[in-house]
């Protein structure tokens, strides 16, 4: 035997001992996962399971300490302090970064107000990834973040865990930071858990509801004018007031003519896209219009979202396609304001506080209508929409030490007054109280101001689910219903409802939201 | 571990074979401290405890903590970890989307790595007999760019490019009469378009491997090659194959487990999407664990992941010790 050999011979025998002893430490390893996980089990088991404070009794008033940290700051408690906010935002969004560009002013008035020195610095995630990113903190009852922005899907998930204090506490303390709304959609989306109880958990930052923007000067221009009455029969409209009452199939023909694909145009944009809400935000009005998407009450999603009239609307919202151009599979927000700012698309279905930045940073100044989204045929016969609500609350870290939480107030309480929500809505914010919606000149102090009011008004927007499980359920009809924009000819639209109510119903009643069982014939749908 | 002569002027990029050889063994040098006697043990050892420290901080306790989570149910947002026993690990055989995604997985890894490690060595064989080549250098720098980017800039930069509205392909496609390719939302386009991206990025690899395989045959054997006459095919297969042969697998180990591990590109470019089509199973993971955050489950089929890129890595050096035995 060569020295090379015998060394191979070594080697091997050497590594055959080491997959034994590897073996070994492998199965050591399984075991000590195993009794870890029962240590994490049982350091975690303390911290209220589901259903946290939402429970609670109601905070007596009556009985709360002058010095409680939910009253806020008062004279002489705060004095001399210095405190360091943390806000967690969403990214690319100005509007909810306005808190913290805003914040000097706060400070100034804090310091003022109370004598305390503050500071503030932010966590930022885009939507899709906000909540993941402050859970694992929340979680382990951390208080980096004081005050964040909730989407209002994740309303549910926050109170559930008790990782926020309830809304509902601090108004009884602050009567005076309970504000009247605008509608009870305000409350309904952005502050109320579970739907219906009453109890309101955020506190509401920036509302937003749906609309269109076309190009007015497109609609204004005379070749088209004449053009389209050859071709239609009827006058193209330009105004607010012409455009308000039609319906989506009226809004086709005008789709239709501006579609001109060999200029480089289309007809307009809607959001079909697989990332977080954009294909469930933009298709839910269509489906709005024959019922809702699930049952609140019983939790049953199978016999709601999979109705036959629901799989006629998704397949109409994904024959819009036709007009769009290609790629529309892909559209959320930014792309859509891409799309509309690049002049490659004549309107655009889009989120109205978006109008922000849907003028291409003046590019299209004067040039942009912005109306409510389009109107349908509801069963009974009348003409009406609603559409889904966007926009999110804030809402106060549980976790928040005194002095935090003493400032968290105070900073509500300077949000909410009229100085610094004049500043905020120059910032691009938009009010959501009933008397700045109704103030006087608040329509026309945004090109989409109006379409906004519109919409927010009672019954025309309706949020969807503020559950824990969103993320489960969002993820389950994001991919399918994208699945089937990409290739409407590969799938039947019932189908696709038909998959997602199923697979949405099974995690309800893995979570006990449901005791409503999946009827046999669905159990085991799959779309491939 | 190996017996196979591995170049030690590898700062330098080979040259080719009619280059001076370079790979003298140089005979090492004592250090001054062997040489001035004995040390204990334990100053070794104890040189070796900050980076068992990390080790163990940030890789053994995170294993063991992820493997004891794959026992129980828990979702971030849900409620407390409840003991589930191996619930998790029998629900990944039911999972028909984890399967879909295995299944994708599988086709994206077998044409990527097979892909890169064809185009990789053509390459690279192509440098390396190009000693003389004007610019050669520059050209390599350039060619190893695409590497060297990190994948989430590389994958913004590629959504861009195949943008159906913006995108240059679409663009100089629309020059010439064709109809606008929504490469990334049309579910026929979007696995291709992806596999191409990672192509892009990871040829240069393959490149580099190769160059670094064949830098290692000595010049000796080369020459000998050359008096004997031996024809390319000759000259690759009794020459520069068995002395490459590690530096080249190992090349393919790690593009291996690195394409089964994609997950990045997918997430800049796709989703996902459309519907599925591009969701590998690292990207499915990582749904899992930070969208939904379904730690329970994940962690289950993290656990799986791992043992199939520890499978991966075995069956390799099995085969390269079997060969090397033989």
């Amino acid at each position: 035997m060569t020295a090379t050999e015998n060394e191979a011979t070594t080697e091997e025998s050497n590594e055959t001992l080491v997959s034994r002893r590897s073996l070994f430490r492998g199965g050591l390893g399984l075991g000590a996962g195993v009794a870890l996980g029962g240590v994490l089990a049982a350091c975690s088991s303390g911290d209220g399971s589901a259903g946290g404070s939402n429970g609670d009794d109601p905070i007596d008033v009556d009985n709360v300490d002058a010095e409680d940290p939910l009253r806020g700051s008062n004279e002489t408690n705060m004095q001399g302090k210095t405190v360091e906010m943390g806000f967690a935002v969403l990214a690319g969004w100005p509007p909810s970064q306005a808190a913290v560009e805003l914040y000097p002013e706060f400070a100034k008035y804090a310091k003022e107000k109370f004598g305390y020195t503050t500071t503030v610095k932010k966590t930022e995630a885009g939507f899709d990834k906000l909540f993941q990113q402050l859970a694992p903190g929340l979680s382990s009852g951390s208080q980096e973040n004081n005050i964040m922005i909730s989407d209002s899907q994740w309303l549910g998930a926050f109170a559930e865990r008790d990782w926020i204090v309830r809304a509902e506490d601090v108004y009884a303390i602050n009567p005076d930071l309970d504000l009247d709304p605008y509608s009870s959609l305000v409350r309904k989306t952005y502050q109320e858990y579970p739907d219906g109880s009453g109890t309101r958990w955020g506190f509401p930052q920036m509302p937003d509801t749906q609309g269109l923007f076309m190009r007015l000067d497109m609609l204004e221009d005379e070749a088209n004018q004449t053009a389209f009455e050859e071709q239609y029969g009827k006058k193209l409209p330009t105004t607010y007031e012409e455009f308000e009452p039609m319906t989506m199939v009226e809004y086709e023909e005008i789709f239709e003519f501006f579609n001109r694909p060999e200029e480089g145009m289309h007809g307009t944009a809607m959001m079909y896209g697989k990332d977080y809400d954009s294909f469930s935000c933009a298709y839910h009005p269509y489906a709005y219009t024959t019922g809702d998407i699930w049952n609140p009450e019983t939790g049953e999603v199978i016999g709601f979202l999979n109705t036959d009239d629901h799989a006629t609307a998704l397949e109409y919202f994904v024959s819009l396609q036709k007009y769009q151009p290609p790629g529309s599979e892909a559209n959320g927000i930014g792309t859509m304001i891409d799309l509309f700012t690049e002049e490659k698309v004549f309107s655009a279905m889009q989120w109205l506080a978006v109008g922000l930045a849907m003028d291409g940073d003046g590019k299209l100044e004067g040039k942009i209508l912005a109306v409510p989204h389009p109107k349908f045929e509801f069963p009974d016969g009348s003409i009406d929409v609603i559409g889904a609500m966007g926009g999110q609350p804030w809402v106060i870290n549980k976790f928040n030490d005194d002095d935090h939480m003493r400032v968290a107030i105070d900073f509500l309480r300077w949000w909410y007054s009229d100085d610094a929500q004049a500043k905020f809505e120059d910032a691009g914010g938009l009010p959501w109280t009933a008397d700045k919606v109704n103030a006087e000149g608040f329509e026309d102090s945004k090109y989409y101001a109006r379409a906004f009011k519109e919409m927010l008004g009672e019954d025309k927007s309706r949020d969807f689910w503020h559950l824990p499980q969103y993320a489960e359920l969002l993820a389950i009809q994001q991919e399918a219903y994208n699945k089937y924009a990409a290739d409407p000819d590969a799938f039947d639209p019932k189908r696709v409802l038909d998959f997602i109510a199923v697979k949405q119903q099974e995690i309800l009643l893995d979570n006990g939201v449901t005791d409503v069982a999946i009827p046999d014939e669905l159990k085991d749908i799959t779309l491939e | 571990m190996t017996t196979t002569p591995i170049s030690t002027s590898d700062t330098e990029l080979p040259a080719g074979p009619g280059a001076t050889a370079s790979n003298k063994t140089k005979s090492p040098k004592k250090s001054k401290s062997s040489a001035s006697g004995h040390r204990s043990p334990w100053f070794g050892r104890s040189l070796l405890a900050p980076v068992l420290a990390f080790f163990i901080a940030l890789n053994v306790i995170p294993t063991v903590w992820m493997i004891g989570l794959g026992f129980y149910k828990y979702t971030l947002n849900l409620g407390d970890p409840r003991y589930v026993g191996t619930d998790n690990f029998t629900d990944i055989f039911t999972d028909q989307e984890l399967w879909g995604a295995f299944s994708r997985t599988l086709i994206f890894m077998v044409s990527a790595v097979g892909i890169e490690v064809s185009l990789g060595a053509a390459i690279g064989f192509l440098f390396w007999g190009s000693s003389k080549m004007p610019g050669r250098r520059l050209a390599l720098t350039l060619m190893f760019a695409p590497m060297v980017m990190a994948p989430i800039a590389s994958g913004q930069f590629w959504k861009l490019i195949y943008e159906p509205s913006f995108g240059v392909i679409n663009d100089l496609l629309g020059k010439v009469g064709v109809d606008p390719i929504s490469f990334l939302t049309d579910p026929d386009w979007a696995f291709r378009a992806v596999l191409f991206v990672d192509v892009w990025m990871w040829t240069p690899f393959m490149i580099l491997m190769t160059l670094a395989a064949l830098g290692s045959v000595p010049s000796a054997e080369l020459e000998a090659a050359e008096i004997d006459r031996l024809n390319s095919f000759e000259r690759i297969r009794y020459v520069i194959w068995p002395n490459g042969k590690f530096i080249l697998m190992l090349g393919v180990l790690l593009r291996t487990i690195d394409a089964f591990k994609t997950t990045d590109l997918v997430q800049t470019m796709t989703e996902g999407g459309p519907g599925d089509s591009t969701e590998f199973v690292g990207f499915a993971l990582f749904r899992q664990a930070f969208n939904s955050l379904n730690l329970g489950y994940s962690s289950a089929v993290a656990l799986v992941l791992l043992i199939i890129a520890i499978a991966f890595t075995s069956i390799y050096l099995y085969v390269l010790n079997l060969s090397r035995s033989k």
